[in-house]
């Protein structure tokens, strides 16, 4: 009883407590799932074996870090799967068909995200489409184009350069690719909290209104979400081209789900105005632990599946259960 | 509590006032859906001019074969969003009835209507766990569904060990493959009637009237009488039985089960009854409306096919499509 009023109070209104509140479930389920695995499996609990996770989850959690912008502004990103695609394809396209120099060929691969974020950005804010209905177009559009681009053929045989970020380990721990994840993690969390365009972002997703009122551009903080979500997109695009010395128009197929899964288990609210990356982080983590541990205990994949299907409804459902205890709780957006 | 005949009265006026007004608003927000059906005569206006190949009863026929997975489906999840929500597990609880079904039959030998039955009652019991989780445990149904997307997927894998079914009978086959009439097939008959009994009922009866009522206002629905939790359960076990329906029509169509059937579907169903003129945010769409949204999306493709256009390129124009139609549905609401 006394706790339930301690925690409506601590809600109320200071952003850190907020984004205490929002972690505090997904970190109870991460460290009850370590305990879990860390009892049952030996080899579990092992400095390699998190290394292992932490490098199994860059790709989808890149693709939920950009989820969590757009989710947070109250929208979703059907897209990134596709845009992760296209991107991984252009590179491609670009190194092997046009014989381009090979960064510069990432560099075009990576600038289909800010491309296909701003179209997604434009439809939402200035058309009025509801982000679904938007993010839906882009991903036929980018779908499509991933496959026009070479007929449908993928493109094989990077240099061993590029195929090493995402194995040779650096300090003897980290790739490449995981640094790019850990960069960017780092990047988004000082952006959402620490920068006024960050907290604006809250603000708008807390109620559009209420942020034009408080002088707030809202349309450029809704473009510039989409952005974010198309360019990390497009970066995974080029990790998994890396990580499979491939590109297939393919790729990321239903990769969206996953990322909005990972932006929900970590207490994003698909509502808008609450959400935090280090929760992302955690989410990302929960799904690759749940991987990993199942994976080592010879679990078939299919019944990983089903696993992560109940999980999410259990960490939402928890969410749920408390907020309709606490219904005093004010809804935040900032 | 006890409350004088006086204040009941005055209640129940209240509740039938709040009916009332709700009937225009129900009555106008039916007739959008309205763009889509002048955008489909544009198309089809447009395909005979340039394409002689496609006005032919045979290949209105095929239009109508081919969106028949789609339509089905489409239905339910029309009825989902009606009521503000929304339907991303028929794809996977499609493959999970179709699994279901070819399990039955091919390792189990149950005669066709029993496991027939089973497989379609299969896709009740996930339609049943999505309204649940919706309606008591009060998950959003973006969230509900979307587990049930990865939970029915795992399902349809371990039932079958994630091996296809092949080899049934030529009477089950024919189910989708023979025309009568020179018509209509089993199957597209079972989509025309579906579609059109639930037309009527969305049109004429009062349980559709309370799904509308539902999406509009929920809370005014309560008030006004309507019981939001079992008819919104009740929208979600439609949803997923139809989609059982559609896993058997699919195994009909390609003469087998397969663990991965259906993938990325949900987003054509959407896809299609967004198109009509449905709208996200409930309380808006017809069943006409819908199926005339699975026509455009048919139509195009086919249309598209007939010109030689290659399979990628109608991807990104039926992306502009739905782009377009919602967008000038849009711009005509805000003037």
């Amino acid at each position: 009883m006394v706790n339930r009023s301690v925690t409506s109070t601590l809600s109320g209104i200071p952003v850190g407590k907020t984004l205490r509140n929002i972690v505090k479930g997904p970190i109870v389920g991460l460290l009850a799932l370590i305990l879990f695995f860390s009892v049952i499996t030996p080899g579990f609990f092992s400095f390699g074996n998190f290394i292992n996770i932490f490098n199994q989850i860059a790709i989808w959690g890149v693709l939920a870090l950009g989820m969590t912008f757009v989710i947070i502004t109250g929208g979703v990103d059907l897209s990134v799967g596709c845009v992760l695609g296209l991107s991984s394809m252009m590179m491609g396209y670009s190194a092997e068909y046009l014989g381009l120099p090979f960064p510069l060929a990432m560099l075009i691969g990576t600038l289909v995200g800010p491309i296909a974020g701003l179209i997604n950005g434009l439809l939402v804010s200035k058309i009025k489409l509801p982000p679904f209905i938007a993010t839906l177009s882009m991903f036929y559009v980018a779908r499509g184009l991933a496959n026009i681009i070479t007929d449908g053929d993928q493109i094989l045989n990077y240099p061993a350069w590029f195929i090493g970020f995402n194995y040779t380990r650096y300090l003897g721990f980290i790739t490449v690719s995981g640094i790019v994840f850990l960069f960017l993690v780092g990047s988004s969390l000082f952006f959402l909290t620490k920068t006024g365009t960050g907290r604006n972002l809250l603000a708008v997703g807390g109620s559009e209104e209420v942020a034009r009122l408080s002088g707030i551009n809202v349309d450029r903080h809704l473009i510039l979400a989409y952005v974010i979500s198309g360019t990390f997109a497009a970066i995974a695009g080029i990790m998994i081209a890396s990580r499979v010395n491939a590109s297939e128009p393919a790729q990321g197929t239903t990769y969206e789900l996953y990322a909005i899964a990972i932006a929900v288990i970590g207490g994003t609210s698909l509502s808008g105005g609450e959400g935090s990356i280090l929760g992302t982080l955690i989410g990302a983590f929960i799904i690759g632990i749940l991987n990993n541990g199942l994976n080592l205990n010879g679990i078939s994949p299919f019944i990983q599946t089903i696993l992560v299907g109940v999980i999410i409804v259990f960490a939402v459902g928890l969410d749920m259960f408390s907020r309709t205890r606490d219904s005093s709780r004010p809804h935040h957006s900032e | 509590m006890a409350f004088s005949h006086q204040h009941m009265r005055n209640m129940m006026n209240m509740m039938n006032m709040m009916k009332n007004s709700m009937k225009p608003l129900l009555a106008k927000h039916s007739s959008t859906g309205k763009g889509s059906l002048y955008a489909l005569i544009l198309m089809v206006v447009f395909l005979i001019a340039t394409t002689p190949s496609f006005v032919s009863m045979n290949n209105f026929l095929n239009i109508i074969d081919q969106i028949t997975i789609n339509g089905i489906m489409a239905i339910g999840v029309t009825l989902v969003i009606i009521t503000g929500g929304i339907d991303l597990s028929v794809g996977s609880v499609l493959a999970f009835s179709m699994m279901t079904f070819g399990v039955l039959t091919k390792d189990a030998s149950l005669p066709y209507f029993l496991s027939i039955t089973v497989g379609v009652l299969a896709g009740t019991a996930c339609g049943l766990v999505n309204g649940l989780l919706v309606t008591k445990a009060k998950i959003p149904p973006f969230i509900a569904t979307l587990s049930m997307l990865s939970i029915a997927r795992g399902l349809a894998n371990i039932v079958s060990g994630n091996t296809q079914r092949y080899d049934f009978a030529f009477w089950f086959s024919d189910l989708s493959g023979k025309r009568y009439l020179n018509l209509f097939s089993i199957t597209t008959t079972l989509l025309l009637v579906l579609t059109i009994v639930f037309a009527l009922y969305m049109k004429y009866r009062e349980g559709g009237n309370r799904i509308y009522a539902i999406g509009f206002n929920p809370e005014v629905a309560r008030l006004a009488g309507v019981k939001v939790e079992r008819v919104t359960t009740l929208v979600y076990v439609i949803s997923g039985t139809l989609a059982g329906l559609a896993g058997i029509v699919l195994n009909s169509q390609l003469s087998s089960s397969q663990p991965y059937a259906a993938v990325g579907y949900e987003l054509n169903v959407i896809a299609a009854v967004v198109i009509g003129g449905a709208s996200l945010s409930g309380g808006v769409g017809t069943i006409g409306g819908t199926f005339i949204g699975a026509l455009i999306i048919g139509v195009l493709r086919n249309g598209l096919n007939l010109n030689g256009v290659n399979v990628f390129m109608q991807q990104v124009l039926i992306g502009i499509v739905i782009a377009v139609t919602v967008g000038i549905d849009m711009l005509k609401n805000r003037k």
